[in-house]
């Protein structure tokens, strides 16, 4: 092998070539990032500068109307309120149960496999399937009330508790094994070492992962349109059976309005769901700041 | 009426059960030792003795009561006159069940109304007698419940087993939500496959519900266009728009970004991901689609539609950007470091060394990412329902209007049709595709995941 000269202009401009190929590649990556980002921005700024003239107090306490100066978004929210109370109810007591089991007392057999497999998988089955589910089980079968915040809360607790299943089990196994150790050694049980240390210390974690799956259960629309809560609501459900509708589904349902100026209620509304999201958010890495423990 | 209260003294009941039969251990209690378990198991024991049968017998009793209300309601003689065709007369009788809890309202049909005074006495009765049976159920148990408090009695072994069946009834709720997404789909499949062959279904390419009917009904499900709509918007032009952006993100952030830089735009990336579908929708039918077809009239195109593949597809893409990130992001991770350190000692550059040997070594868990992802795009709804349009055609022109699965699901469901005619039962049926299709992506991916975090462990 020749010695390779180091200073010939040859080998110069061959480095030359490679780093910038290496610049190239670092404003490439770069790139990607804003261009992601500038999508985002882009996204946030139509929807305001469309809406944001919209929001006032009007909009925020009325309910839906055919005329888009007297519509309003309380209804929807109301409608959200209820069947995100009925999903929470059912499917946060169901999660962290379940993931207490599998995660503390499951013994290795074919059945418990079999049940890890299918809640890794209903995580990423399309919602709409589960909308399905709830129209062929619950309103066809259950003769439950169609469009109502209980059959369409039912719906998304199935969506969500696999969801919340996951994020209990990483949370409960994120404690020590010492902690267990040490609670059993003093004399405690099983079931006693599990709920009185196990789960208040995983309990911010667990938490944390539920207020995820809310946010995520409160912006779908796509199961809700199956079991057809696309009510016409002017008042607001007063109860879990009455036909309602819920944020996202008005703003799909104003989408589709002709009428030029369902535009702005339509962003307004989406100004509203997107606060709501960014609230639930923003509480959730509160709390994963604050009760977080490393160990 | 009655049922609903008797079900809260149920529960007061429990409530009483538990401080009475706690301090009748804490009574008992004498020294150290001198009790198996803590007054509080006791409580508890007396609770769920309570609660377990008589909620039992209350979910038992309200499943039954309909049934013998009608049977008695029938036996009236203001029944007698009832049509017999079972129809017509379910109608009645429900509209008679809704006069008899508001009797302000008024009735449509004369029969309901003087069905409604004896369907009233028929609840009532029967009310109260499960009210009674619910009441003697919860209180033999308290009675139970309370008896079995004794010094040696181990209430916390039994409470504990208790708690072990719920934990293990929550579990098994995943399992039979599974069961039920396949059941309903496979039944109700099934009976749209009764009409329309299945061979029909999956390899037809003429798709028009509307017009189906007669003889040759097999010949309007042709499920091909929607197949490929699917495909081109989730598969092809929503990918085309995430890997580069989200590979190239995820490398960026992994390899060259500071930890401070990360730390801020990570998050910022996982926004996208937050943005609820119907938002994107919105969103790519007002901005983006128009922007498009006006782009496809510079190009001379004769009037593009306003709904179009590129549209749906561009912003699902955005959508998928930081899931196709983070998977990435965690591959990459996976690499040991030293194979990377390696090719930076031999003075390769950094993008050569993430070229030539993270990325190749990486590979197998970025394509489980992109399957998922893709699993993803396709099963997405709300952004293709309102951009992407209602026009099944085979077409690879992305500025036209075509049509997905999930379309097609939302609009054989909305509006009002019968249930069980072909055109409702066709989205069951392509719910079925959609549901095995993702479920062998996710399979197959989180399969590849594994083997490949095992090869570098």
């Amino acid at each position: 092998m020749s010695k390779l000269d180091w200073h010939s202009a040859e080998a110069r401009k061959r480095l030359a070539r490679r780093h910038a190929a290496e610049r190239h590649f670092k404003w490439l990556g770069l790139g990607a990032i804003v261009l992601s980002l500038s999508f985002l921005a882009l996204l946030l700024f139509i929807m305001l500068r469309n809406g944001v003239g919209g929001l006032d107090w009007d909009f925020l306490s009325g309910s839906d109307s055919t005329d888009p100066s007297a519509a309003g978004v309380w209804g929807a929210a109301k409608g959200s309120i209820l069947t995100m109370l009925v999903t929470l109810l059912l499917s946060f007591p169901m999660g962290v149960l379940a993931a207490i089991y599998l995660e503390e007392f499951a013994p290795r057999s074919r059945w418990i496999e079999w049940v890890e497999v299918s809640i890794n998988n209903l995580a990423a089955v399309p919602s709409i399937i589960f909308g399905l589910l709830g129209l062929a089980v619950f309103i066809n079968t259950f003769h439950m009330p169609r469009s109502s915040p209980l059959v369409g809360g039912l719906t998304l607790a199935l969506m969500t508790m696999p969801v919340i299943v996951i994020s209990a089990r990483n949370a409960i196994k994120a404690v020590p094994p010492s902690i267990r150790d040490a609670a059993l050694a003093v004399g405690a049980s099983k079931v006693q070492t599990v709920f009185h240390h196990v789960l208040p210390l995983s309990l911010p974690g667990i938490l944390t992962g539920t207020i995820i799956g809310m946010a995520r259960a409160l912006g779908e629309t796509a199961p809700l349109l199956m079991i057809g809560m696309r009510a016409f609501v002017v008042t607001p459900p007063d109860s879990l059976n009455a036909p309602a509708t819920v944020l996202p589904m008005q703003i799909f349902l104003w989408s589709d309005e002709i009428d030029k100026a369902f535009v702005q209620n339509t962003s307004a509304a989406i100004i509203v769901l997107l606060g709501f999201l960014l609230a639930m958010n923003g509480i959730a890495i509160y709390l994963r700041n604050k009760f977080e423990v490393r160990w | 009426m009655t049922l609903t209260i008797v079900l809260i003294a149920v529960f007061v009941l429990a409530l009483g059960g538990w401080f009475v039969a706690r301090a009748k251990a804490k009574a008992l209690y004498t020294g150290r030792g001198s009790l198996h378990s803590m007054p509080g198991y006791h409580g508890w024991h007396a609770l769920l003795w309570v609660l377990v049968p008589a909620l039992a017998a209350w979910f038992l009793w309200s499943a039954i009561q309909p049934g013998l209300v009608e049977t008695a309601v029938l036996a009236d003689p203001a029944a007698a006159s009832l049509p017999a065709e079972p129809m017509q007369r379910g109608a009645i009788l429900a509209e008679a069940q809704g006069l008899a809890e508001d009797p302000s309202a008024t009735a449509f049909n004369p029969q309901a109304q003087t069905l409604a005074a004896p369907m009233r006495a028929a609840q009532n009765r029967f009310s109260l007698i499960g009210a009674l049976l619910v009441a003697i159920v919860a209180l033999a148990g308290l009675g139970w419940g309370l008896t079995r408090v004794k010094a040696g009695f181990r209430a916390r072994t039994q409470v504990e087993r208790a708690v072990l069946g719920l934990l293990l009834a929550a579990s098994l709720l995943a399992i039979l939500t599974t069961f039920g997404i396949v059941a309903s789909l496979v039944f109700e499949a099934g009976m749209f496959f009764r009409d329309v062959s299945p061979i029909a279904f999956l390899t037809g390419t003429h798709w028009s519900p509307a017009s189906a009917g007669g003889a040759n009904i097999s010949d309007n499900f042709g499920a091909v266009p929607l197949f490929w709509g699917t495909i081109y918007i989730g598969a092809i032009i929503a990918m085309a728009v995430a890997i580069p952006l989200g590979l190239m993100s995820a490398i960026y952030l992994t390899q060259y970004a500071s930890a401070t830089a990360r730390k801020w735009i990570k998050p910022l990336l996982e926004i996208l991901a937050g943005i609820p579908t119907v938002v994107y929708g919105y969103f790519a039918a007002l901005t983006v689609a128009p922007m498009i077809r006006d782009f496809a009239d510079s190009l001379g195109m004769a009037n593009p539609s306003t709904e179009s593949a590129l549209a749906a597809g561009l912003v699902m893409g955005v959508m998928i950007i930081p899931f196709v990130s983070s998977m990435a992001d965690d591959s990459l991770a996976a690499v040991p470091r030293a194979m990377s350190d390696g090719s930076l000692a031999l003075g390769a550059t950094r993008s050569e060394t993430i070229r030539k040997v993270l990325l190749p070594a990486a590979l197998p868990g970025i394509v489980a990412g992109v399957m998922l992802a893709v699993s993803r795009a396709i099963g997405e709804t709300m952004i293709v329902v309102m951009a992407a349009g209602a026009a099944a055609r085979l077409s690879a022109n992305p500025f036209d209007s075509m049509t997905t699965v999930t379309y097609q699901i939302v609009q054989m469901l909305t509006g009002d049709q019968e249930f069980n005619s072909p055109k409702t039962l066709s989205a069951f049926a392509l719910g079925l595709v959609l549901f095995v299709v993702t479920l062998l992506l996710n399979i197959v991916a989180l399969r590849v995941v594994k083997r490949f975090r095992e090869a570098y462990e």
